[in-house]
């Protein structure tokens, strides 16, 4: 029982802390703006990492998220959490870039035509050399299974891959990621549920 | 519940995200259903696959940290360049075109001196204060004025506009663990022109390179410093972190990357020093350093590596 209220009391303190931070950066204190990324930036990058599977995109999305947060902080109301605020932002520009590449991947699959393009290179090199596993420095690690969840993945649509994302890899819990969603912890079950059964077909199919 | 219900709720179930209530249910309806145990058993099994595959990804590259929060960092010293560029509104003089130039250049040079003379009168009380100082607002008293242009100046309605910086003198105490001295610390590190100043910053941090944010800046500072004394004096302060995953990561980037061979030398003894009998990383080595046109580094790292074999 003492730990449990020990744990609300820091949590209550952290919650001030934050508030307080906010306040700060929102009256233009790079310095208390600074603190808050450094309390959140390594989940925003790991989420970038997995979702984008390159360091280059990676980094992108990690900078341009925290430049809309720090851009848009003035208009920030205490309605949320500051971590699931800047999560949404993270998962909205993380989305905007795969569905940029999803137009780049078309436009890559028309161009490479073997027959009239011969010299370009087809797309699955493209992005072969694009992905998480062709870093050396994870090949030693079980390439062909995570190789196969990668491909997995593709499967699912954006909510889906989104809600799993948030579950799975960033562990949050299904009520915040439906904040994040702008949406329900109902709803997020939903595409939970829905995004490990195509993931379990498509895995059990190979 | 039927059966078809029940399985909906494996998977938040294996997610841990069931109310206590339903999970009891669920537990029990698994012990006595065979179907739906079974349909329990493989969703675990293809849980704890994606499980592991999780875990794997759960530590990002620390260099791939340190990039991105330089980089925002600089991002954000761009922006607030340009932000503390301060526009001075119109004063009510109509100015000819030919007298234009010289009349802006003498309001520069007035406000140049109306900081100067603001900063000059502790000493010297008896200087009246410069009249066009007083028309103008927000320029701190104890500000310097650099970098300062004509951004326009329209010689019908006689409105000009001036930018330029304004730097405020700066003096602060505190013991290290005081958040705002590590702030300033870590600003310093990112002087880009101030190497003096940079270098200060690396010594002091690495007094008490502790924590983790102090060891992210050194690495920083090892990684992405353009001058070789700040990466030296970094380098030295990480060498007993060496066995860290995170540092040996930074001290390999080192090696393949740095232009100073005493750096590359450094990273390589305090690499061999803390990983004496680490075949892989005796391999490793020996790949970064194949190509380095330093024998001396090349014939370190053989002897390394027939050492550690």
């Amino acid at each position: 029982m003492e730990a449990i209220l020990k744990r609300t009391a820091q949590r209550v303190h952290e919650s001030d802390d934050e508030k307080l931070l906010i306040e700060h950066a929102q009256n233009g204190d790079r310095e208390a703006f600074e603190q808050l990324v450094r309390r959140h930036d390594r989940d925003i990058l790991r989420l970038a990492f997995h979702m984008l599977g390159n360091r280059e995109e990676a980094r992108e999305v990690f900078q341009e998220t925290f430049l809309k947060a720090y851009r848009s902080l003035g208009r920030f109301r205490f309605e949320s959490s500051f971590y699931t605020w800047v999560y949404r932002i993270a998962t909205n520009v993380s989305l905007d870039h795969l569905r940029k590449r999803q137009t780049l991947k078309e436009e890559i699959s028309y161009e490479s035509d073997t027959e009239t393009h011969p010299d370009r290179p087809a797309l699955k090199d493209t992005l072969a050399a694009t992905t998480y596993y062709s870093n050396p420095e994870r090949r030693l690690y079980g390439k062909e299974v995570g190789e196969k969840i990668q491909e997995a993945l593709k499967t699912l649509s954006e909510k889906e891959r989104l809600v799993f994302e948030l579950r799975h890899y960033q562990g949050l819990r299904l009520k915040m990621i439906g904040e994040i969603m702008g949406s329900t912890e109902e709803t997020a079950k939903n595409y939970l549920f829905r995004a490990t059964q195509k993931l379990r077909a498509y895995l059990t199919k190979i | 519940m039927s059966c078809k219900d029940y399985q909906h709720q494996i998977t938040l179930l294996l997610y841990d995200e069931l109310s206590e209530s339903i999970r009891v249910e669920l537990e029990t309806h698994l012990q006595d259903c065979p179907n739906c145990h079974e349909a329990y058993e493989s969703e675990k099994t293809m849980h704890s696959v994606l499980a592991e595959d999780a875990a794997r990804w759960h530590d990002i590259p620390s260099d791939l940290l340190v990039e991105s929060r330089r980089a925002l960092a600089d991002e954000l010293d761009r922006i607030e360049r340009k932000r503390s560029w301060w526009r001075v509104p119109a004063f009510s003089v109509v100015f000819t075109p030919m007298r234009l130039l010289e009349s802006v250049a003498l309001i520069a040079m007035g406000l140049a001196l109306g900081v100067y003379v603001s900063n000059q009168r502790q000493v010297s009380p008896q200087i009246a204060p410069n009249p066009t100082q007083e028309q103008i607002s927000g320029i701190p008293r104890n500000g310097t004025i650099s970098n300062l242009q004509i951004v326009n100046a329209d010689p019908i309605t006689g409105q000009v506009e001036l930018a330029g910086e304004i730097s405020q003198p700066l003096r602060f105490q505190g013991k290290m663990e005081d958040d705002t001295i590590r702030s300033l610390l870590f600003s310093a590190l990112r002087d880009a022109n101030n190497p003096g100043s940079r270098l200060k910053a690396v010594e002091v941090l690495a007094q008490k390179p502790t924590d983790e944010m102090i060891e992210e800046a050194l690495i920083n500072a090892l990684v992405y410093d353009g001058d070789a004394g700040v990466r030296m004096r970094a380098i030295e302060a990480l060498q007993k972190f060496a066995g860290e995953q995170h540092v040996r990561a930074a001290f390999m980037h080192t090696l393949g990357n740095d232009t100073d061979a005493g750096i590359r030398v450094k990273a390589i003894d305090a690499l061999m020093a803390r990983n004496s009998r680490d075949v892989e990383l005796a391999k490793s080595l020996e790949a970064v350093t194949k190509k380095d046109d330093n024998p001396y580094i090349r014939s370190k790292v053989l002897e390394f590596v027939g050492t550690a074999k």
